[in-house]
């Protein structure tokens, strides 16, 4: 019988090199799992819950020589069109503590695990992915 | 007495690999500002970073799924880029046995390879090092 439960990909190290990784980030990983899989569980971890910002902040870009190069990751609008496409997003509450400046700095629709709305526990999911 | 190493204002050694910070990032847009403002800069690769200017890695990036036809470019083609812009101002070195260690030959023709032993000839030839990361 097949096994529909759903998979939780977790990732917490955020930022990995955004001239060398552009649209390769480990966001770009998550959509194609969520594709494949029709579906996934995302937490964000450390100082990858930022990428759950509802501002989507500056357009990241920057020059090199006579270029500019503006392909760089830009993982809040990665993170909204994560939701777009199925994915289940969580960040995790204590780690919001450190960036979370206002009731509306959470993107809406990412779910905050924590005491309130607990994230599932692992074993309820076919397995837990660190990306 | 060895050759004679160009004078710079600055040395950037890039110690730290690429894909697990930012440290390639901050490196390329220091490098920027100097040489907008006129510094010369030589730029010296160890480790994983030595990968950054193989050749292999052509001028493009893999094709994006969701953005096919968009041409990313590749870091040796960013490299190049600098190099061509600010021929004057910048020198790029790698690490001879990094080079060799990590599979990263050959490299994009305006790479000058050197051997570790003679890396403090570079740190002579500057007036500030800055070290990122670490191999």
């Amino acid at each position: 019988m097949a096994d529909h439960r759903r998979r939780l990909l977790i990732i917490e190290r955020a930022y990995r090199g955004a001239l060398e990784t552009q649209f390769a980030d480990v966001l770009y990983l998550a959509r194609e799992l969520n594709r494949q899989q029709g579906g996934t569980d995302i937490l964000l971890r450390g100082l990858a819950v930022t990428f759950a910002a509802a501002d989507p902040g500056p357009a990241p870009a920057m020059t090199v020589g006579r270029r500019k190069l503006e392909t760089l990751p830009a993982p809040r609008d990665s993170v909204r069109s994560l939701l777009e496409h199925g994915a289940t997003v969580w960040a995790e509450e204590v780690d919001l503590a450190a960036f979370e400046t206002g009731p509306n700095w959470l993107r809406a629709g990412v779910r905050r695990a924590g005491p309130a709305d607990p994230l599932p526990d692992w074993s309820t999911y076919r397995g837990v992915y660190f990306l | 007495m060895g050759r004679q190493l160009p004078r710079a204002d600055v040395l950037l050694a890039v110690m730290g690999g690429p894909h697990v910070n930012d440290t390639v990032t901050s490196a390329v847009r220091l490098a920027q500002a100097l040489l907008e403002r006129g510094a010369t800069v030589q730029i010296w690769t160890c480790g994983h970073a030595t990968g950054l200017t193989k050749q292999s890695l052509g001028g493009s990036k893999p094709r994006n799924l969701e953005n096919w036809e968009y041409d990313y470019p590749s870091s040796a083609m960013l490299a190049k880029e600098l190099l061509d812009s600010f021929p004057e101002q910048l020198t790029w070195y790698s690490c001879r046995f990094c080079t060799e260690e990590r599979g990263s030959q050959p490299h994009i023709e305006q790479i000058r390879l050197r051997p570790p032993f003679k890396f403090t000839e570079h740190l002579d030839a500057v007036d500030n090092a800055l070290f990122l990361g670490v191999c």
